[in-house]
Order: C-alpha cells, then sequence, then structure tokens
C-alpha cells in the first residue's frame, strides 16, 4: 500500500517529463513550440484516462469503487431525510418481525441443547417398517426405543462416548402442600455424565442407582423445584421426599438454568429403573417391544457423523433379527429441542406457514420502498442521465444504485433487529406468563444468537437488492435525450413503462395486504362460529375434573376404592344433580380409536369410542334415540355398545341397526343395543366421526374424567370438589374446571393466530396504504401539466378527479382480486390445520376486500384532491 | 498525417504492449519517452503507440516484478526515472516471446493458403 502512494505520487511528475520529451522532440523537428506541445498532448492521449487506468493498476478497484459508492450513498440519502427515514422504517418494521419469529422458531428447533459441548450430543430415533401391522406398543413418541433396545446400543456401540436414554413428560405428584402435578424424567443413570451437567448441590445418578429395578429411590431436584418448593433449602439433601406414593432421597440439586432437554423442563429426576414405582401398573422396563424412551449420545470427537450412523445400524440390524419381519431405520442428529422425526414433522409444516405469512409483511414493505426509490428516480432523472452520456457504465451506475439501496436496507435491518432481539425476549416472558394455566411451560429460549444474526444478514441483504433492484435497472436506462432536453418527463407520458411498474408494485402490496387481512377475517369468522355453536349436548353447567390416579401412585384396585367414595361425597354435595363418568371428556383432546371388523366382512372401520357411566347421556343431554342407555349394572366387559347415529348409517346403510354384531380386531365381539344422537364430543365442529360407547367400569378408575352436573355457583361446588377429593386423600392433585373451558383449548390457536395475522394484516394495511399513498401523490405531481391543459380545455374538478380516481384505483382492484384468488388458495391449508375456518366464508370474502377498498380511497383521496387544485396558468407556466 | 501513413500504421494488440516493454529494456534501462520512441523506431514506424498508454503498462509491470525503476538523468541532463528489467522480467521476456512466436506461426499458418489467391 505505501509502495502503491509512492508510485503514484511520482506519475504527474513523470507524465510532465514525458509530454517535455516530446515537445522537444518536435520542436527540433522544426514545430513552433505551441503546436509541438499540441502534437505531444494529442499523441499522448487522454490524460485523466491514463491517470486513471495507472491508479486501478495499483488499486483493488472494487473496493475503492464501493467505499466511493457508499460515500457518495451516505450522501444522497442524508440529502432527502424524509424519504431515507421512511424507507429505514418501513425496513425495520418488515425485518423486524421477520427476525423476532425467527428467534421464537430458532429457540424451538434450531438451537443446541443448553449442555456443554452440545454440538457433539447426537439424537438418536428409529422408524420401525413392518411387512404388515405392527404389534408395537407406543408411550409419547413411535421413534423412541425399549429399555432392552437401549441396553443395546449402549453397550455395543463403538462411537458414543455415552448415550443415555430418558422418559420425559413423567407425571408425579409430589406429597404435601400444593398437590399440582410435576413433570419429571425417567433417566438412565449417566444422564447427568454424558450431558456435562453437574448438579451444583450434591451428585447426579451414578451407575448404582440403575443397579436394580426400583432398588434406588433418589432424587435430583431441578433448581426452580428446590426454589419453590423447597425454599432453597440446603438440607433438603439426603432428606426424603414423596411423589406418587413413593418416598425419594434427595440426592442433588441440578444447575440453574438446566431443565432437561426437551421443550418442557423437568422439575426432577430419577433413575429409569423406578419408572414402575411412579406409573405404578404399567412396568415399561420388561416390555422389550414398547417404545418409550428418548435417546441421546455423545459422540466421541475422534468419530465422523457417517460412522455413527454405520456402527448403530449394525445394532439395529441385530435386535431385527429378534423380531422376525420387522426393520428398522435410524435418524440421528445433533441434539436439539424438537429433534425427533416425528415431532419435526409437525413443526415444520407450521413453521413455513408462519414464516410465510410473515414474509409477506416484509414483501410489502420491499414494494413500498421500491416505490418511494422510483418515484425519487424520477426526479434524478437528470443527474443519471448525465452521468450516462458522460461515459458511466450501466453496471456501474446500478451498482451505485443498487449500493445505496443495501445502505438503506442495512440501516433498517440493523434497527429492525436490534428492536426485535430486544422486544421478543420480552415479549415471550409476557406470553409465557399469561398462558392458560394448565399450559405447560416452556423452556424456550429466544434470545439471538449467531443463527439470529446470520438470518437478519441475509434476510437484509435479499431485501436491500429486492427493493433495489427494480428501480436501479429502471433508472439506468434512462432515455438520455428526452431526460436532458425535457424538465425531467414532468409530462408523464413520456414514462408509460414507470407508471406500470409503479401500479404494479402498489397492486402487488394490495394483493398481499388482502390475503393476510382475509386470513385473519376468516380466523374470526371461525372464532365466532366456534362461541355460537351448538355442539350438540349441553355445555353449560357441567363441572369436570381429570383424575389420572395411576399416575399419581395408585394401583387398580387403590384407584376404584377412591373412586367409589369419591363419586359417592360428589352426590351428597347440595347442588349437585348429577354425577358420571367418562373415559374421555367432551372435547377435551383425549381420544381413543380402534379397528372394528363386521362378522362375515374382511374390512375393517377405524371407530372412536369411549367408556362412559350409565348416567353420561343423560348428564351431557345426548338423547338415546333407539334402543336403550347403559344400565348401572353393565361393566366394562358388558356386549353391548351404543353407537351414533351418523355412525350406523354408515355401517349399515338403511338397515336397523340394533342388534348388529361389532368385532373389535382382538377378536371380543359386540351387540348394538341402542342408537345415541351425533354430538360434537370428539371434535369441535365434527359431529360425523366414527363413534361407539362402551361402558365403563372399575378397570377405568385408575385413568378418568369425572362430570358433575350442578345447578349452584361454579366456585362453590369447585371448591367442595376439591374437599372431598383431599378428604379421601390429602395429597391428590386435581383440576376442577367447567366442561365449558375446553372450549377454549379448540378456539386458542384460531385465536393465536387470528392475532397475529391480525396484527401482520395491520401492519400490511397500514404499509400498504402509505405506498398507495406515495404512488398517488406521485403520479398527481407527475402530470400536473397534462391536468392543467384538461382544465384549461374546459374539464371540470369532478371530471379531472374522475380521472385521477380511476388511475389510481385500477392497480388497487387489480390487487385486491388477485388477493381474493390467492386466499381462496390458501384458505383451503389453513382450514385444516384450524378449527371452524370457512374456506368459502361469503361475510370475511365480502367485508375485507370492502374495508381494504375503503382504505385505499381514502389513501387515494387525499392526494387526488390535490389535482383538481390544478390552477391551469401556474401549471403550463411550471414548463 | 497522409493517407498512406494512416494505412500502413497498426494499432498495437491488447497485451503485446507488455511483451513490447519487455523487449525494449533489453538494451538496458531507459526513461518512459525513451521506451515509446524506440517501440516506434524499432518497428519503423509502423506500431503506433498511444504513449499514454504505456504507463499503466509500465505500472503493471512494476506490480508483477518484472521491471525496476530507479532514478536517474537523461541524455540531455534532465532528471528521469529509468525503468530496467529485474531477473523475473527476463524470465518472463522468455515465456512471452515464446508464446508469441507459437501465436503468430498459428496464425500465419491459417492465412498462408489464402494468401496467394487474394493477390
Amino acid at each position: 500500500m505505501r509502495r502503491r502512494k509512492r508510485m503514484l505520487e511520482a506519475l504527474d511528475a513523470d507524465i510532465r517529463e514525458h509530454i517535455d520529451f516530446e515537445t522537444q522532440d518536435n520542436i527540433d523537428r522544426g514545430m513552433s513550440p505551441e503546436e509541438a506541445r499540441y502534437a505531444a498532448l494529442r499523441k499522448f492521449g487522454n490524460l485523466l484516462q491514463v491517470k486513471e487506468q495507472t491508479r486501478e493498476v495499483w488499486s483493488i478497484a472494487w473496493l475503492e469503487q464501493l467505499v466511493q459508492d457508499v460515500r457518495f450513498g451516505v450522501r444522497t440519502l442524508v440529502r432527502s431525510p424524509g424519504l431515507t427515514v421512511a424507507a429505514i422504517l418501513a425496513i425495520a418494521l418488515g425485518i423486524g418481525v421477520n427476525v423476532g419469529i425467527f428467534s421464537v422458531l430458532n429457540g424451538m428447533v434450531l438451537r443446541l441443547l443448553p449442555v456443554p459441548h452440545a454440538g457433539d450430543m447426537l439424537s438418536v430415533n428409529q422408524i420401525l417398517h413392518y411387512p404388515g401391522r405392527g404389534d408395537r406398543s407406543i408411550h409419547n413418541n413411535s421413534g423412541w426405543f425399549s429399555y432392552s433396545e437401549y441396553l443395546d446400543y449402549r453397550d455395543h456401540n463403538h462411537v458414543f462416548a455415552g448415550l443415555v436414554a430418558y422418559e420425559p413428560y413423567v407425571d408425579a405428584t409430589l406429597a404435601g402442600g400444593n398437590p399440582n402435578p410435576l413433570i419429571g424424567t425417567a433417566a438412565s443413570c449417566n444422564y447427568f455424565d454424558v450431558l456435562a451437567e453437574f448438579p451444583t448441590h450434591g451428585r447426579g445418578l451414578i451407575d448404582s442407582d440403575c443397579a436394580s429395578r426400583g432398588g434406588s429411590a433418589v432424587i435430583v431436584l431441578s433448581d426452580e423445584l428446590w426454589r419453590n418448593r423447597f425454599a432453597a433449602d440446603p438440607s433438603i439433601l439426603g432428606k426424603k421426599i414423596v411423589l406418587n406414593r413413593t418416598a425419594y432421597t434427595v440426592i442433588g440439586i441440578a444447575r440453574p438454568g438446566f431443565a432437561g432437554t426437551e421443550p418442557i423442563p423437568s422439575a426432577f429426576w430419577v433413575p429409569v429403573t423406578m419408572q414402575e414405582a411412579l406409573e405404578p401398573g404399567s412396568n415399561r422396563i420388561a416390555d422389550d417391544n414398547m417404545s418409550w424412551l428418548a435417546m441421546m449420545g455423545r459422540k466421541r470427537s475422534d468419530v465422523a457423523f457417517e460412522e455413527v450412523r454405520a456402527d448403530l445400524s449394525v445394532i439395529a440390524g441385530r435386535i431385527d433379527q429378534r423380531h422376525p419381519g420387522r426393520t428398522t431405520s435410524l435418524a440421528i442428529n445433533t441434539a436439539r429441542f424438537l429433534s425427533s422425526p416425528e415431532e419435526r414433522q409437525f413443526v415444520i409444516p407450521v413453521a413455513s406457514v408462519v414464516l410465510g405469512a410473515f414474509a409477506l409483511v416484509l414483501l410489502i414493505a420491499c414494494a413500498n420502498v421500491s416505490n418511494l426509490l422510483l418515484a425519487r428516480a424520477s426526479v434524478r432523472q437528470r443527474e443519471i442521465a448525465l452521468r450516462l452520456s458522460i461515459g458511466a457504465g450501466r453496471w456501474r451506475l446500478v451498482r451505485q444504485l443498487l449500493t445505496e439501496s443495501l445502505l438503506l436496507a442495512l440501516a433498517g435491518g440493523a434497527l429492525g433487529s436490534a428492536i426485535a432481539c430486544w422486544s421478543f425476549t420480552r415479549l415471550m416472558q409476557f406470553v409465557t406468563a399469561h398462558l392458560p394455566s394448565d399450559f405447560p411451560p416452556l423452556a424456550l429460549n429466544v434470545a439471538p444468537n449467531m443463527n439470529v444474526l446470520l438470518y437478519a444478514f441475509v434476510l437484509t441483504l435479499i431485501t436491500g437488492v429486492v427493493f433495489g433492484l427494480i428501480p436501479a435497472l429502471r433508472s439506468s436506462r434512462a432515455d438520455l435525450h428526452s431526460s436532458m432536453c425535457r424538465d425531467g418527463g414532468l409530462s408523464g407520458s413520456g414514462n408509460r413503462g414507470g407508471k406500470f411498474v409503479l401500479n404494479t408494485l402498489a397492486g402487488f402490496q394490495v394483493a398481499l395486504c388482502t390475503v393476510l387481512l382475509l386470513a385473519t377475517g376468516l380466523l374470526l369468522r371461525g372464532l365466532y362460529y366456534a362461541q355460537t355453536v351448538d355442539p350438540g349436548f349441553e355445555i353449560k353447567g357441567v363441572s369436570t375434573m381429570f383424575l389420572n390416579l395411576g399416575r399419581q401412585g395408585y394401583n387398580q384396585q387403590q384407584a376404584a376404592v377412591f373412586m367409589n367414595r369419591f363419586r359417592e361425597r360428589l352426590r351428597n354435595i347440595p347442588g349437585v344433580t348429577q354425577v358420571g363418568q367418562a373415559e374421555c371428556a367432551p372435547l377435551s383432546h383425549d381420544f381413543s380409536a380402534g379397528e372394528f371388523t363386521l362378522p362375515g366382512q374382511t374390512g375393517t372401520f377405524g371407530i372412536e369410542y369411549n367408556h362412559v357411566s350409565s348416567d353420561y347421556f343423560s348428564l351431557l343431554g345426548i338423547p338415546i334415540v333407539r334402543g336403550r342407555g347403559f344400565l348401572p349394572e353393565e361393566r366394562h366387559d358388558a356386549p353391548g355398545v351404543i353407537v351414533t347415529e351418523s355412525t350406523a348409517r354408515k355401517i349399515w346403510p338403511g338397515q336397523d341397526p340394533l342388534g348388529k354384531e361389532l368385532r373389535e380386531l382382538s377378536g371380543r365381539q359386540y351387540t348394538v343395543i341402542g342408537v345415541a344422537k351425533d354430538a360434537q364430543v370428539a371434535h369441535l365442529g365434527r359431529a360425523n366421526t366414527n363413534y361407539l360407547y362402551f361402558p365403563s367400569g372399575t378397570e377405568d378408575d385408575s385413568r378418568s374424567y369425572v362430570l358433575v352436573r350442578y345447578e349452584s355457583s361454579f366456585n362453590g361446588i369447585q371448591g367442595r370438589i376439591r374437599d372431598e377429593a383431599r378428604a379421601i386423600d390429602p395429597n391428590i392433585a386435581i383440576n376442577v374446571t367447567r366442561l365449558e373451558d375446553y372450549l377454549e383449548v379448540w378456539r386458542a390457536p384460531s385465536r393465536i393466530v387470528a392475532a397475529l395475522s391480525g396484527a401482520l394484516g395491520l401492519l400490511a394495511l397500514l404499509l400498504c396504504s402509505i405506498g398507495v399513498f406515495g404512488m398517488v401523490s406521485y403520479s398527481v405531481s407527475r402530470s400536473v401539466r397534462e391536468i392543467g391543459i384538461r382544465m384549461a380545455l374546459g374539464a371540470s374538478g369532478v371530471s379531472v378527479m374522475r380521472h385521477v380516481l380511476w388511475q389510481a384505483l385500477r392497480p388497487v382492484l387489480i390487487g385486491a382480486v388477485v388477493g381474493i384468488a390467492l386466499s381462496g388458495a390458501i384458505s383451503g391449508v389453513l382450514s385444516s390445520m384450524m378449527f371452524g375456518l370457512g374456506t368459502r366464508d361469503p361475510i370475511a370474502f365480502i367485508c375485507v376486500p370492502l374495508f381494504l377498498l375503503m382504505v385505499a380511497s381514502i389513501s387515494i383521496l387525499v392526494p387526488a384532491r390535490r389535482a383538481t387544485q390544478v390552477d391551469p396558468v401556474v401549471a403550463l407556466r411550471s414548463e | 498525417m497522409s493517407t498512406k501513413e494512416q494505412k500502413e500504421r497498426i494499432e498495437l494488440l491488447q497485451g503485446t504492449l507488455d511483451l513490447l516493454i519487455l523487449r525494449t529494456l533489453q538494451l538496458g534501462p531507459m526513461h518512459g519517452h525513451a521506451i515509446a520512441k524506440a517501440i516506434e523506431f524499432r518497428s519503423d514506424e509502423v506500431l503506433q503507440v498511444e504513449q499514454g498508454s504505456l504507463y499503466p503498462a509500465l505500472h503493471r509491470l512494476i506490480k508483477r516484478g518484472w521491471i525496476s525503476v530507479e532514478a536517474g538523468t537523461s541524455e540531455n541532463n534532465r532528471r528521469a526515472k529509468f525503468y530496467g528489467l529485474t531477473a523475473k522480467g527476463r524470465r518472463q521476456l522468455l515465456v512471452e516471446t515464446g508464446k508469441w512466436e507459437k501465436l503468430a506461426g498459428a496464425i500465419a499458418q491459417i492465412l498462408q493458403p489464402a494468401s496467394p489467391e487474394e493477390q
């Protein structure tokens, strides 16, 4: 670099010398001194160009030009602060919401686990293939492993420094105090060592804890549980606490901030060998054919990813030999929250829909800024024409203009990302703090990391190019002659192409805006529908409580005793008129389904079913239209079943269903004894799913819903029910709600999405009306002369107004029509994901575009009024 | 400038100027103007060098380390910069000359059969 400076400093002198030599030569040849100097200069060529070319030899040309472009760009932007601020704000808005939502998704699916050297942690899942129907039992996730399979992988692999298995989401009730259920983990005893998460107090699990089944009742508490339930008392170590009726010795407190490797934080960890004590009645450890343990390994650092796959596949093949007909394929990924294929299958489409909606807002912002830049480009046409005519290359100009738009994008992107990163962390805290109380807390880290910054940066660059390219290409194609001679083409007619681009961009914005607003409209209509829907049973005046006694440490016999006493006590509460019981309460998001056949036929039907007590139908007001209901003495194994009307119609069309036979795949046979009226008990909005009722018995007591119809106020009843339950078992965990509260669960997704797309839609509308406003005021200012001529020739203010309005409204109308067509396509996708969304809801499809047109008309009318105030004399003189 | 003269003068091919400069400097260090003169003179004034274009070329060669530059005095006792070949430049001259001969030979071979017919 210093050499370069030295070389260039002497250049001027060298050239002067050279010309002096040549002049002298010419004089020697007999020319006059003046002539000699001219000849010398002519022979030398373009002085400036030579210097420039010599300088380029020494410079990294593009870097210098870039610096030049940036300097020039900053100056240009600063010179029109209004436009710059508007553009930066629009981009900041667009990029901000996108970066914000990405940081949430990043926290959900991209972030590595919050453990040391998380990049080495691999999550292992299996996909089992069977020739026919598999006989695999599944608990939580079909990609998980049985205990014996885990031991095989743990003991025979050559690639992991350690392999852990754990059962997440284990419900447990802590005796004493608040009996709300905790969510914890049953983990293999190398869990803490492999994750390198060493408890801050006491110790983690060690191998001897898992030496025998049910032998070592020890527990590690999460820091949060320790602080909230045990007041951070350090003397808790070594003491016993009772979980699900078993006493565990507290051996450690986990590091603050470590809450397991799942999105729902784990409150405690017990040895996996304690599974049966924790969940009486289900001995999963002994079941070789059950998926219930998630597996996660720490790769040895000298092992490549492919080696892991190869090594584990060998083990999988060996296990397959023990299960004839079964083949296993493994899915091995870097461990993250939601890393199993099953979870990703769900998350990724949802995430893409969400990201798509947010990207629409950014696109609108881009179209908007494009419009602003195009409008300004017409003002700069002279400058550009001048530069083109003195020899600037088009590419050079495009680069200059793109640099300007990239500067705008970077400023907007930086501002937007900063705001997003700051606000979304707080927003998440707000949202998680205000979720419904029975919603599990989420351990979601939305703080920005490299992924988010990279996303923001790439998005910003793309944004800059997207909104900058059209204006740059257009304005660098200026027609030199016309823009130099005429006054920047004030007549407007000379730039039909420019107008077309402006109109297209405006129409594009309107179309995107329509899509977002229509989605909101459809969702709001869906919500309204959900509020007014008649589910086909009496939902009001019923209290419901879910009792999973099996998960609270009861075996079946104990559960039956408890339930018997509980029902008895409920009946005695004043104000309670009926007490019923069901395997699945209506609309509780709890489903059971099975495959059934008809005797003598091979085809199978998938039928959802429920085990209900005899008073279920009268309690919910579901009429039995034919045959009879269940009798109190009919128990779990009674052969009579009740089907719904539509099920009967589908299975036995045109026949009397009473007395017809149904066979379960297990071989058990049932007879239809009654037909119940259709009701939306399983899925809100769908009454015609195949559905049948079995009678319930003591087998159902360890996991069931109790339904209570009451006539007094809910608050009084709620407290009484809880008291009655605690009178039997003071440690019982029970949550008493109203049946209609279950509707909330169905509405929540629509409500969240409606709020989201509503907010986005309003943002889009704001951007869009600014865009339309800008487009109209620009085109009015460009056609001042044309309007002046029209008015001079006798056009009235009204007709000028009509002309301007029509000119501006046309792209808006086209955009709206395109938007409606797009929405028609998209709503089909949305309706499959959310309840109550009518794809062809006429009210939404009429009201939303009308609303949009109204807003658009206002943003057209304001600048258009200026057109009628044009004074023809002034307009024509302004030439 | 007469018409005849114009016809006979040939614009330099892109890149050949570097070769010519290297070859010229083989005779010994020279200052810029002398290099231009030497090229014109040695080609019987057929090769027309726009003298200005010499300077970007010289700087390019300096940057590549093929020629060096030092101060000196010209024949009429004026201070001037003298450009001279470096060892690297000498080697490069051989390479470039070889390349050029190959190119010229190839082009001549293509043009040969056509020449008699046209004359």
